[in-house]
């Protein structure tokens, strides 16, 4: 077998110079280094939305400062002492116009507004420059290894979500989705089923007693929790008739999202049937999606009221912020897989796409990843809506919704589905 | 290229596959050995992904890797570790495992064999899984067919699923069936098992 392998290699090496593999090659790392940094932009911006909504729903300001303040551009040689007040006299606006104070609402007199948006960033920096604390006790390979099992996870499951359609160049066509593979949603559950792991080893190697109840605890949640998930988007299966998330939404870019059916062949009566067996999936992946990320109502696992700080209390420095990123990371992949399944993932709506796509594909490429973006910014910021506004559950009633309802109710739905499809077609 | 470059991932896991489960017999600590199966199951997923059964190998990730191993993990860490690491095993055991494992590796072997171009040696590894090349036209594909131009195919690959499916619920609907009771009554049995008994 070695020799077919060296003899494909270098078959390959010769003739494949100047064809469709190394432009598709290039493509692919491309398309990688584009998801991983809209990724970890979103894990940043998430922080972000989360500490802002968080202000605004507790009716206080929120993080608005992280400015970059204007005397350090003096110290750079700047002799502006206040550029917006000679800004404002320049224009002949006098102080008390409401543009001035505007301006001075924005802070612009002191510095260049961020809205908030550094402090992420700088909370970052902080952690780097921390101190790194490993208590003497802990089991050294495990308690490093788990916080890069529960980081790695979310980065890699983010390989088939599509975040726009196709276009084609004069090399050869690009799907917008870096592995286009015929298993989408299970790829994802899979793989960010793995980051249990990660939890189960960071609780054990810290060798502690609220840690190891922590690790316990997220184990028993991520579990149960994956059943139901799995379970509630097989009706969805069964509509759409594939598991490749490309083709799911093109279907829904074509009929109609799942639960906005209101053009193409999402004007039948059959899809308005299929609309009660989609709510229950909706609801109960929802949910799922939230147990799964570890959030409130469902963040057990880091209770601070009964487990001090949970497994991630004997991490410090950047290994705590692994931590804090895959939780994030895995709310962002959380979001973007029910836009993609029930709320028509890249697709613009009302037939737009292939209006689009008419006209001009690198138009529609654009404008679809734009959609796309907004949607999850609109999921993320319904996460952290719910997460500050509904209370902690306790662990039975967790284990209850899990075990005792939503079992029961994805198998039903289930059989609800396919009695739609069988008596309506 | 493709060809070759999963031909070379396939040997790269199959060796870690290997390697990690005689890990998890050779390693004292339990967890060390948990944490070496899942290295294994995970390998081996990732053959199965070589050879373009995709969905064999996300089940062997979400069914053992995920779910049943995290299970093992979950219930070595409940147990102090120190004083369950194994001592040396003597002889009898030994024999009987050497038995044991002979007879599962005589098996694995017969199937292999059995499977559809094992006895050609140019065969590629996709052959011996994917029903897209068969047995009787194994031999005839020319080498460059298969070393080059096979990204379509290898992208629109989805019959995967349908055809596992189709497979598993005609022709082997009844042993499905029977395996699907087997699994209901061990749930029951669990259930039964962990109840609290009342006494009142």
């Amino acid at each position: 077998m070695e020799h077919n392998v060296l003899a494909s290699i270098l078959a390959d090496c010769s003739e494949g110079a100047c064809g469709g593999m190394w432009f598709y090659l290039i493509v692919t790392i491309l398309k990688l280094v584009l998801v991983f940094a809209v990724i970890l932009a979103f894990v940043v911006l998430s922080v972000w939305i989360e500490r802002r909504v968080a202000g605004w729903i507790q009716d206080r300001p929120g993080p608005n400062r992280a400015g970059i303040p204007l005397h350090l551009f003096q110290r750079f040689g700047s002799k502006e002492k206040q550029p917006c007040k000679k800004l404002l006299h320049f224009f002949g606006i006098p102080e008390t116009c409401w543009i001035a104070k505007l301006f001075r609402w924005l802070r612009l007199d002191r510095e260049i507004p961020t809205f908030g948006l550094m402090q992420p960033c700088l909370d970052g920096a902080k952690l780097f420059l921390k101190q790194e604390l490993t208590p003497s006790y802990v089991r050294k390979v495990y308690f490093t290894l788990a916080p890069m099992l529960v980081l790695g996870p979310p980065l890699v499951a983010a390989a088939v979500i599509p975040f726009a359609s196709g276009f084609s160049t004069p090399f050869g066509d690009v799907n917008m989705c870096v592995a286009n593979l015929g298993i989408g949603p299970l790829w994802i559950f899979a793989i960010s089923g793995l980051s249990v792991y990660g939890l189960t080893l960071a609780g054990w190697s810290s060798n502690s007693k609220y840690p190891f109840l922590g690790g316990l605890r997220a184990t028993a949640q991520l579990i149960s929790y994956e059943v139901a998930m799995g379970l509630s988007i097989i009706p969805l299966l069964m509509m759409f008739g594939t598991l490749n998330l490309q083709n799911i939404v093109q279907y829904q870019a074509d009929n109609g999202w799942t639960l906005l059916p209101l053009w193409g062949e999402g004007l039948t009566w059959e899809r308005w049937f299929m609309m009660l067996p989609m709510l229950i999936s909706f609801v109960v992946f929802v949910t799922c999606v939230f147990a799964e990320a570890n959030r409130t109502p469902f963040d057990m696992a880091e209770c601070e009221t009964d487990l001090v700080g949970g497994y991630h209390s004997e991490y410090s420095s950047m290994k705590f912020a692994s931590f804090f990123m895959g939780e994030y990371a895995a709310m962002v992949i959380g979001s973007a897989l029910v836009v993609t399944l029930f709320l028509g993932g890249w697709s613009i709506g009302f037939g737009a796409d292939a209006a689009l796509h008419a006209w001009c594909d690198w138009f529609a490429v654009i404008c679809q990843f734009a959609m796309f973006l907004i949607k999850l910014v609109a999921f993320i910021f319904f996460f952290v809506w719910v997460r500050w506004t509904l209370p902690r559950f306790r662990w039975d009633q967790v284990m209850k919704l899990g075990w005792l309802v939503f079992l029961e109710v994805t198998v039903a739905n289930i059989f609800l589905t396919a009695a739609i499809i069988y008596f309506i077609n | 290229m493709e060809a070759a470059i999963s031909s070379i991932l396939f040997c790269l896991f199959a060796a870690i596959a290997v390697l990690s489960a005689f890990g998890v017999v050779a390693s004292r600590n339990p967890v060390n050995s948990a944490m070496c199966m899942a290295v294994s199951f995970a390998s081996t997923a990732a053959v199965l992904f070589c050879m373009g059964a995709q969905f064999l190998g996300i089940v062997q990730i979400i069914v053992y890797a995920g779910a049943i191993l995290v299970l093992f993990l979950f219930v070595v860490m409940m147990l102090d570790v120190k004083s369950e690491e194994r001592n040396l095993s003597s002889l009898p055991r030994a024999i009987v495992g050497v038995i044991i494992a002979g007879i599962f590796a005589g098996m694995v072997t017969k199937v292999a064999l059995l499977l559809p171009g094992a006895a050609d040696s140019k065969c590629p590894i996709k052959a011996l899984c994917c029903c897209d090349y068969d047995a009787t036209s194994c031999p005839a594909v020319p080498e460059g067919e298969l070393s080059g131009a096979e990204l379509p195919a290898l992208a629109e690959n989805q019959n995967d699923v349908k055809s596992l499916g189709a497979t598993l619920f005609s022709q082997y609907n009844i042993p499905f069936v029977i395996l699907s009771f087997a699994l209901l009554a061990g749930t029951v049995g669990a259930v039964a098992l962990g109840r609290k008994i009342r006494k009142d």
